[in-house]
């Protein structure tokens, strides 16, 4: 049996919701973008990232710092874009009439009408949302030009303005997947109001197209499928088979395009052929609707065939199949009922719970997971589950502030208990350095090299060991023996030395004396700075204690903050839960009710098969 | 059985009208109003309160008088491909980052990575950066640059900056103060 596949959910959520990229258009749009602020480029690179909610806190936050000033309107959009992208369209509408209100630059502007028009039209504002798209006076960048075209025209049908919407879709030219998503929602418009030529048309060019991916390729099929399925509704059988024929035989669409070219054929008598389509697709998994149908099918082929114990045979087959999955169904029921059934969709989703760019790609192993493949292919289901997980994700982001907050607490208080420690040590020595009588000393050498220079006091400005020697070889002068005849040669010896010494100290004088003006100019500098740090000093003492306090006082608001936000989202999710859990019983019970009606066709075929070939035998022996 | 046949043809075309239903309400916040408003309101409120967090963490761990940032920054990247870079401050080591693909295509369209955030007193230091990746065919490369600054009362933001050199084809190292 073919089960729905990681990629094929992919590309089911992808064409349901039309996600072809509407965040990448606005990251497009970015690129290029030279980056003067860092904080900026810190929070485009999470937005690129796609990490919405991490670009978001840089974003505020930076501009709370003024860390933006070089990027003001820039920052704003991107912020506006972020908002919209994680679902805040009131805040991000507010931003974008706030930017327009400004005098931005033109480019600026268009982009934010671009935005503007955009969250009006999610609102359900259409014609100010027209408005806000005329108001765009130049080109926007291509990915947003092209989502302006799909939006206009998606705008214009919503108005039933059919005209306007072919009109704007044949004016644009680029070849992208916007365009064919529009003309394929276009096309399934008119076949709605009847006009099956028209949406024909559209819907034969998206079934057409060159599709270099998978998105595309997919969307080329349900093109097809829709537009086949539309000429069966007419009628037009011989129209239907070779659109339904241009379906992959295996993607997300070909189920239901066998069964389609199978009833093709039948309507135009051509039984064998239509069973070549329904046995091929019996054999798949039984879960899909058209699958279900070809088991009913098949023997109905074969009866109008004649090949009565052919269609006995396969109506009993289909009988034990729709009741082996309506147990099944009943168990994934009671499941669903009791809420395991979202547990097992984010049982698998705990490692990514740190990132924000998470997709459902893949339903959780277990046999009650694959009914939950219709689920998710729900609109209101998928929408539901992302903000579920969103404010799943928020939670635990909060809760891993609460671990840091009760750090950042006892690192408050070890601050707190170090600052009264150190503080009388730190006030006793700022008291022992008092600037002012060291700028007086200051002043006082100044003026004794002043003199000395008067002077050219070479002994003053000589180093206090030759200030000593100098002292001593006077000093010898008031000696008793100085005068003796036996210190003559001493005598000598002292007036050598002195000479030696005098000699040596008028030769250094020139370098001594500019050496200590030097010394005494750079004291100045020194002297500012202690004076500048003895400032800072004083400066901290008055306020780290009001700093360590504050922090204290912001952590003690923070921390009921969180808790305050933690009960709301648990109710919040409560609510997404039960929500999500209707959901998935409706859409099961809807499957149930299918399956029973169908046990219940063959169970009345299979009866009324028997009973003509119980007519048949017991009119054989009266013949 | 054509009863069948007409009933399937409805269904199949019900759920396309459905879904492309589903399409025109694509990015619609319109899961029930109610739930959506709370859902927005808890939003806004958790990015508010975050915001203060992340102002509060900044202000006690890394105050602006002291703050050092060094950001990675990416310019084409044709010549190299930046696998990590290992960053020392003053002789010691203080960040090494493995850069994943996701993160590297953020750096190539114009995101800037802030690799460290610390603190500095005032006077001179010596930030040295090593990367390494892989250069033109495929050749593993690891190349060092540094920077000697002065760092002042107030936030000193420093760029590493790998560019390339179109003339000689090769990758470009450089780091300098963010003006």
């Amino acid at each position: 049996m073919l089960r729905p596949s990681a990629n094929c959910l992919c590309v089911i959520t992808a064409l349901t919701f039309g996600i072809t990229g509407v965040s990448a258009a606005y990251a497009d749009a970015q690129d290029g973008l030279v980056v003067r602020d860092p904080h900026f480029g810190s929070a485009l690179f999470y937005f690129y990232q796609q990490d919405h909610f991490a670009a978001l806190t840089r974003l505020v936050t930076a501009r709370e710092q003024q860390r933006l000033e070089q990027h003001v309107a820039e920052a704003e959009l991107l912020q506006g874009g972020l908002l919209l992208s994680w679902g805040q369209h009131e805040e991000a509408g507010g931003i974008f009439e706030r930017l327009l209100a400004s005098a931005a630059d033109r480019p600026v502007r268009d982009r934010a009408w671009f935005y503007l028009a955009k969250v009006r039209y999610q609102r359900g504002h259409l014609e100010s949302a027209e408005d806000a798209f005329e108001s765009i006076s130049g080109t926007l960048p291509p990915e947003l030009e092209a989502e302006r075209h799909n939006l206009l025209a998606r705008l214009y049908m919503d108005q039933g303005r059919f005209d306007s919407a072919v009109a704007i879709l044949n004016q644009w030219q680029g070849d992208d997947a916007w365009s064919a998503y529009a003309r394929y929602n276009l096309g399934v418009a008119l076949v709605r109001r009847d006009s099956l030529e028209s949406g024909a048309s559209l819907l034969n060019r998206v079934g057409t197209m060159r599709a270099p991916d998978e998105e595309l390729r997919s969307l080329r099929d349900k093109a097809n499928l829709a537009l086949g399925f539309a000429y069966l509704q007419a009628q037009r059988e011989s129209q239907a088979k070779p659109v339904l024929q241009r379906v992959r035989l295996h993607g997300p669409f070909s189920n239901k395009a066998l069964l389609g070219a199978g009833w093709a054929d039948s309507a135009d008598q051509h039984y064998e052929r239509a069973l070549a389509s329904w046995l091929e697709l019996s054999r798949r998994d039984l879960l899909d609707s058209a699958v279900q149908e070809s088991l009913l099918a098949i023997p109905y082929a074969y009866a109008r065939l004649g090949a009565t114990a052919q269609a006995a045979e396969h109506y009993s087959y289909a009988l034990a199949a729709f009741s082996t999955e309506l147990d099944r169904l009943d168990t994934t029921l009671g499941a669903a009922r009791s809420g395991e059934l979202l547990a097992s969709l984010l049982v698998r989703d705990t490692d990514f719970m740190g990132s924000w760019y998470w997709e459902l790609d893949e339903l959780p192993p277990g046999e009650s997971s694959r009914y939950l493949y219709f689920a998710i292919a729900d609109h209101r289901f998928h929408e539901g589950l992302k903000s579920y997980r969103d404010l799943l994700a928020l939670s635990g982001h909060l809760e891993e502030w609460r671990e840091k907050l009760d750090i950042y607490r006892h690192m408050v208080s070890t601050r707190e208990q170090a600052y009264a420690q150190r503080l009388p040590y730190a006030e006793a020595r700022m008291a022992e350095l008092d600037v002012p009588a060291m700028e007086r000393r200051q002043y006082d050498l100044r003026k004794r090299l002043q003199a000395a220079d008067t002077r050219r006091d070479i002994l003053e400005v000589a180093p206090m060991a030759e200030q000593a020697q100098w002292q001593r070889l006077l000093d010898l002068e008031h000696s008793p023996a100085w005068s003796s005849p036996d210190s003559a040669a001493l005598r000598e010896k002292q007036r050598v030395l002195k000479g030696a010494l005098l000699w040596h100290m008028d030769r250094e004088y020139k370098l001594r004396r500019w050496q200590h003006e030097r010394a005494i100019s750079n004291l100045d500098a020194e002297l500012q700075q202690l004076a500048d740090q003895l400032e800072r000093m004083d400066g901290a003492i008055a306020t780290v204690g009001d700093t360590v306090v504050g922090f204290a006082v912001r952590i003690d608001r923070l921390e009921p903050a969180i808790d305050l936000l933690q009960r709301r989202l648990a109710n919040t999710m409560q609510q997404y839960s039960a929500y999500l859990n209707g959901l998935a019983v409706a859409e099961l019970q809807d499957q149930r009710e299918r399956m029973a009606s169908y046990r219940a066709q063959a169970r009345f075929s299979l009866a009324t098969i028997y009973d003509r070939m119980a007519a048949h035998t017991s009119q054989a022996p009266a013949r | 059985m054509v009863g069948l046949l007409k009933c399937s043809v409805q269904l199949t075309l019900c759920s396309f009208l459905c879904v492309s239903g589903a399409l025109w309400a694509a990015g619609s916040t319109s899961v029930l109003p109610a739930l959506d408003r709370e859902t927005q309101a808890l939003k806004k409120a958790v990015l508010d309160l975050n915001r203060e967090l992340f102002l509060l963490e900044e202000e006690l761990l890394y105050p602006s008088n002291t703050q050092v940032a060094v950001f990675v920054s990416l310019d084409v990247g044709e010549y190299f491909a930046l696998d990590s870079i290992e960053l020392t401050l003053n002789g010691k080591k203080v960040g090494n980052y493995l850069y994943t693909e996701r993160e590297l295509t953020a750096l190539q369209r114009g995101g800037v990575h802030q690799l460290y955030l610390g603190n500095l007193k005032t006077g001179s230091h010596e930030l040295v950066a090593v990367f390494t990746g892989q250069g033109t065919h495929e050749r593993d490369y690891r190349r060092g640059a540094s920077l000697n600054f002065d760092k002042q009362i107030g936030a000193k933001y420093v760029e590493l900056r790998i560019s390339d050199r179109e003339q000689k084809l090769q990758p470009e190292f450089i780091v300098r103060e963010w003006e």
